[in-house]
């Protein structure tokens, strides 16, 4: 093994991070918090795959590295190492999220009913280039219901159950500090549910829509309707040194149901994630609905997808290639021009036919 | 809580302190610190919370992600104070520990519930005029 020292780069590798962030200039809380109110669901898709949930940091994180995402994540997840854990919170209940946004695709009359909640599913996709003209661009006003929304909503699986569709599962009575945890503990196959949903939920949205999609065209064995989709808030209910369980806030999340039909009942997939990002928790069920008895290889095993959607991972590996390989690259080449000296050599001293 | 009447009960003191706006509960606690004498402060910090999640297909427990909070803990005497909120104001997070101090204490009992349910109130028509909004997004579908 050998090793090619380099001089002289220092000043190089200063200048090029200052040229990176002269593009960016000057940052400022106010540019931050614009950043914040401006792109929400940019803010949303970031922190959670950074599994740290707080936009003002987010927003700092997008600023600092001009929206490069990757960057943004990790930086996220390297400043979280900074923070102590100060407690785990109760788990939340699907039953119990303030609901904006609650949708099904396989069946039109679910209990409570079908709230679009903020989409731009039905809108025509036109740019608004009067913008760059000087006319700016104010959405029409949302005009608001007499009466309110039910705050919770009900869940689609219990009604199913109730209608003899799918089976419950138990509850699970593991204590929230007792509750499997990847940032402690290695991914170790087969997965623990609780480790591969986790790693879901801070899944790269777009390594988890390819491979999700690839599913959804035939390199899975079950093809996903989307039983419940919701985009809600959920309160995080900490506990006062007197026991008191309260919330501290709500944060954002959205969580998908996908559901296939198997022999006489049906299947579900399941997949969470902080903030709104709805695509991710679509594709992210979908891997899980077909990850029971997927092929060693495919797509849709837990392994591999688990593996490839690991944004900071799969994104350090694949920028580590641009870093100086030049022992193992000129190891090759010097591989290369032995072999072909000797193709050479072996040639000549072949007699003439 | 010695100043704990049916309308509030700890936990939705808390609740209602920990989504307070945060100039007006800073405000609020200014007006306590006379009154509440010597302090020590155990804990001022910022931190994470591990929010897990159930997982409606299988039933199993997941973490979702952290949550970034502040956190405060103060002690008056025999009585104590505890704040817990969803961002990283500190000042906040204090303000709120001090509140329910004064409530732990029996101090300023009738301000403090005055405070709460302005904002108790407050945070109310917030989520009424959200969820009008959102009900307005409601389908009827319609089979053809």
């Amino acid at each position: 093994m050998a090793y090619v020292a380099t001089r002289g780069g220092e000043r190089a590798i200063d200048q090029a991070e200052r040229l990176f962030r002269a593009e960016m200039g000057e940052i400022d809380a106010a540019r931050v918090e614009e950043i914040r109110r401006a792109m929400p669901y940019l803010v949303d898709r970031v922190m959670g795959e950074a599994s740290l949930y707080d936009p003002d940091i987010a927003a700092l994180a997008l600023a600092q590295t001009g929206g490069e995402l990757y960057e943004a994540v990790l930086l996220l997840r390297a400043w979280r190492t900074t923070q102590p854990r100060l407690q785990v919170a109760e788990p939340v209940a699907q039953e119990d999220l303030v609901t904006h946004r609650r949708i099904s695709a396989a069946f039109k009359d679910i209990p409570g009913g079908q709230v679009l909640g903020p989409t731009l599913d039905y809108a025509h996709r036109l740019l608004a280039t009067e913008v760059l003209t000087g006319t700016p661009y104010t959405p029409a006003a949302v005009e608001p219901a007499e009466t309110p929304a039910p705050a919770k909503q009900p869940s689609v699986a219990h009604w199913q159950a109730a209608n003899d569709l799918v089976d419950l599962p138990e509850p699970d009575t593991t204590a929230p500090e007792d509750i499997p945890d990847i940032t402690r503990e290695p991914l170790l196959f087969p997965a623990k549910r609780a480790h591969s949903l986790q790693s879901l939920a801070r899944a790269e949205t777009g390594s988890t829509l390819a491979l999700g999609y690839a599913a959804m065209r035939g390199y899975g064995k079950a093809h996903p309707t989307v039983n419940e989709l919701r985009l809600a808030e959920a309160e995080v209910m900490v506990k006062h040194p007197k026991g008191t369980v309260f919330s501290a806030g709500r944060v954002k999340v959205s969580q998908a149901e996908v559901v296939s039909k198997s022999g006489d009942k049906l299947q579900l997939g399941f997949a969470a994630t902080l903030g709104w990002n709805e695509v991710k928790c679509i594709a992210a069920a979908t891997l899980d609905l077909n990850s029971a008895g997927a092929e060693k290889g495919s797509a849709t095993e837990e392994e591999f997808y688990l593996y490839h959607t690991e944004g900071v991972e799969s994104s350090g590996f694949c920028i580590h290639f641009k870093l100086p390989h030049y022992v193992t690259f000129q190891s090759s080449l010097d591989a290369m021009r032995d072999a072909n000296s000797k193709n050479a050599n072996s040639k000549q001293e072949e007699p003439a036919t | 809580m010695d100043g704990a009447t049916p309308q509030w009960s700890h936990d939705v003191v808390l609740s209602v302190l920990a989504r307070s706006a945060s100039d007006q509960i800073k405000a609020f606690a200014e007006t306590l610190l006379p009154l509440l004498g010597p302090l020590e402060v155990l804990q001022s910090r910022t931190g994470l919370v591990m929010l897990p999640m159930r997982d409606t297909a299988q039933g199993t427990a997941f973490h979702l992600g952290e949550v970034l909070v502040s956190e405060a803990h103060v002690k008056c005497g025999d009585h104590q104070g505890y704040g817990m909120r969803r961002d990283r104001d500190l000042e906040a997070a204090m303000a709120m520990a001090l509140v329910d101090l004064a409530l732990d204490a029996g101090i300023a009992v009738a301000q403090c519930q005055a405070f709460l349910a302005d904002q108790q109130a407050r945070q109310q028509a917030e989520d009424h005029e959200t969820l009008c909004r959102i009900e307005a997004t409601r389908v009827d579908m319609e089979t053809f």
